[in-house]
């Protein structure tokens, strides 16, 4: 409990925690809140100003900012995961623990957990925001909010938050392992970028493999046939598994990048 | 292992190689308990692998390794809750503060008492810096703050590689009496260093390591006695005949010059036989213009090393003509 809460403590402090959630915050904040100002502008076609206005108009407008969340989150989490894992070996203090005796998988797995409810608190909190930037855009565009408080949106929302969540750790563990593999900060963050935009351009070519692949799958997990998942980056351009199999599979690939993040660890020798 | 009774830390037959490259070849340690070792080499002989192996950091290709009298393998990580450690260079989280670093590694491994960390941010001579950054740290705060990692948990074995590093001359002083007082205490300090100096202050026992074996160990003041030096200046045209002459005492690889100071001769005899070293000379017919009998600790590790740097490592000077003080053999051998 004590090696949790200390990497808790270390991912508060940590800058990247809260430029990784200042970035997605306010970029939310800036679109919701233009395009409630700009709605009305002059000269937009009816066609043009509903469909907007449909991103500032509850209950619709709850499926905008957990998509917009959800898909870039995505690209985020797996940037901070990497950052995360990859500083450990940059700046040495893996070596610390485990000269101490920490287990090395031990270590890497709470260092995990850790993450994993980071982003928890950071995916709340950044609804809530975007809750309130919505709120602003739709007052900005007069667009009424009556929506806000319909029962069939917010009773689907604790489930989405969940798939959600499982959807944007398991990009965070692949960054996570991606970084723990090349023992670097800098070079996890650039291959798990890499892997990320890889996978979009992939399905491409070749569709009926990459709709398997992790970001593919994520985002495949979170899909209500409205406006949620996909819309900000991260596959399902391409066909995808149902949700359902996807969510299965998420599951398999978060697992997956953690042990191999963990049995890498466990048999790495630790220089430098 | 047998035999190991009084040893806080013991090796045998130690070997690991990196691809090609043999970095310990087969390296015996024996280190007792309440002493503080020092640990000799230059660059390359293989002390930083031998502490990353002792540590668990990376692992042996054969041998075996027992740490406060139980042995140590791949799988006894909790032997290391006994061990306190400073590996290379000081790695912290340059966002967190001192205390912050100090709390967040005492998270791991053994468990650490309450008020421990202020304890050793006093020690340390931290408690005035341990609320900033460590990224603001100077190289000596940051050895400072490893020295006090090292110490958390108040272990009964402390590893420290290089401890000096950075460190003004207080700070070394204040060092070299925490760790004295350590073995005092019954701690046993296992502690690398390139100061020969300082080790020759500091430590009861050293261990002399070059290319992958250790080629001697004991206490330190035994060592000096036995394996001492006398220097010997002569005139520049008397040094081939003076040299073949001292080859009856020293034998043909215990004499020698050095191309900083050719007309310096070392012979390789105790330091007690400074007057035979002379009389020789006289009986010959060569006049000593200077004498020295030396036994400190610099000219038994490079006897004993042979004075031999690894390519780029800190004792390439030895081998440049012309260049540094040298005291060290170079080129010329013994031939001069």
């Amino acid at each position: 409990m004590r090696l949790f809460l200390s990497g808790l403590r270390k991912l508060v402090r940590r800058q990247a925690t809260w430029v990784t959630f200042g970035l997605l915050a306010g970029l939310l904040v800036l679109i919701v809140v233009a395009v409630g100002a700009t709605a009305n502008r002059p000269g937009a076609s009816s066609a043009e100003r509903a469909a907007t206005l449909s991103l500032v108009t509850f209950p619709g407008a709850y499926d905008v900012i957990l998509s917009f969340i959800l898909g870039l989150g995505g690209l985020f989490a797996v940037i901070y995961g990497a950052a995360v894992a990859g500083s450990e070996w940059t700046f040495g203090t893996l070596k610390n623990a485990v000269a101490r005796g920490e287990s090395r998988s031990r270590y890497t797995l709470l260092s995990f957990a850790s993450i994993a409810v980071v982003i928890a608190v950071g995916l709340v909190a950044a609804f809530a925001i975007g809750l309130v930037a919505a709120l602003v855009g739709a007052t900005l565009a007069g667009v009424s909010t009556s929506g806000l408080t319909d029962a069939a949106t917010l009773s689907r929302l604790p489930q989405q938050f969940a798939r959600g969540w499982l959807a944007i750790i398991e990009e965070g563990a692949l960054g996570f392992a991606i970084a723990t593999l090349a023992r670097s900060q800098l070079a996890g963050i650039g291959a798990g970028i890499g892997l990320y935009f890889g996978e979009t351009f992939a399905g491409i070519f070749l569709p009926d493999i990459v709709k398997y692949l992790p970001f593919n799958v994520a985002t495949a997990s979170v899909a209500t046939g409205t406006a949620t998942g996909g819309g900000f980056g991260g596959g399902a351009r391409i066909a995808s598994v149902d949700a359902n199999t996807a969510i299965v599979l998420v599951g398999l690939w978060l697992i997956g990048a953690l042990v191999v993040a963990a049995l890498f660890t466990e048999r790495a020798e630790i220089s430098g | 292992m047998t035999g190991m009774d009084g040893l806080a830390l013991a090796t045998r037959g130690l070997r690991k190689s990196y691809g090609s490259q043999v970095a310990l070849a087969g390296l015996d340690l024996s280190v007792p308990k309440g002493t503080v070792y020092g640990f000799l080499g230059p660059n390359g002989a293989g002390k930083t692998t031998t502490m990353r192996l002792l540590t668990g950091l990376i692992h042996p290709d054969s041998g075996s390794i027992e740490l406060l009298g139980r042995p140590f393998g791949r799988r006894d990580r909790h032997r290391l809750f006994g061990v306190g450690a400073l590996i290379e260079s000081p790695a912290f989280y340059p966002f967190l503060s001192g205390r912050q670093n100090l709390r967040e590694l005492a998270a791991t491994g053994a468990p650490t008492a309450p008020g421990r960390i202020e304890e050793l941010l006093d020690l340390t001579g931290l408690r005035d810096r341990a609320g900033d950054k460590v990224s603001t740290y100077s190289l000596g705060m940051k050895q400072r703050l490893g020295i006090a990692a090292a110490l958390l948990s108040d272990p009964a074995l402390l590893l420290l590689d290089e401890p000096a590093n950075g460190l003004d001359p207080a700070g070394m002083v204040a060092m070299r009496e925490t760790l004295r007082h350590l073995a005092a205490n019954g701690k046993t300090v296992f502690v690398s260093s390139h100061l020969l100096g300082e080790m020759q202050q500091m430590a009861d026992i050293v261990g002399i390591i070059a290319a992958g074996r250790l080629v001697r160990e004991g206490p330190i003041q035994q060592l000096l006695n036995s394996e001492g030096t006398v220097r010997v200046r002569v005139a520049p045209d008397e040094v081939a005949r003076a040299t073949a002459t001292l080859r009856t005492l020293g034998g043909q690889e215990g004499v020698m010059s050095t191309v900083a100071e050719p007309d310096w001769i070392s012979v390789r005899v105790t330091s007690d036989r400074v007057g035979e070293v002379n009389r020789t000379l006289a009986e010959a017919g060569i006049w000593a213009t200077g004498l020295e009998s030396g036994n400190d600790l610099e000219m038994l590790f490079l006897g004993l090393t042979g004075g031999e740097p690894v390519q780029g490592g800190e004792g390439t000077f030895f081998g440049m003509a012309g260049a540094g003080p040298g005291r060290g053999p170079a080129g010329t051998g013994s031939g001069a």
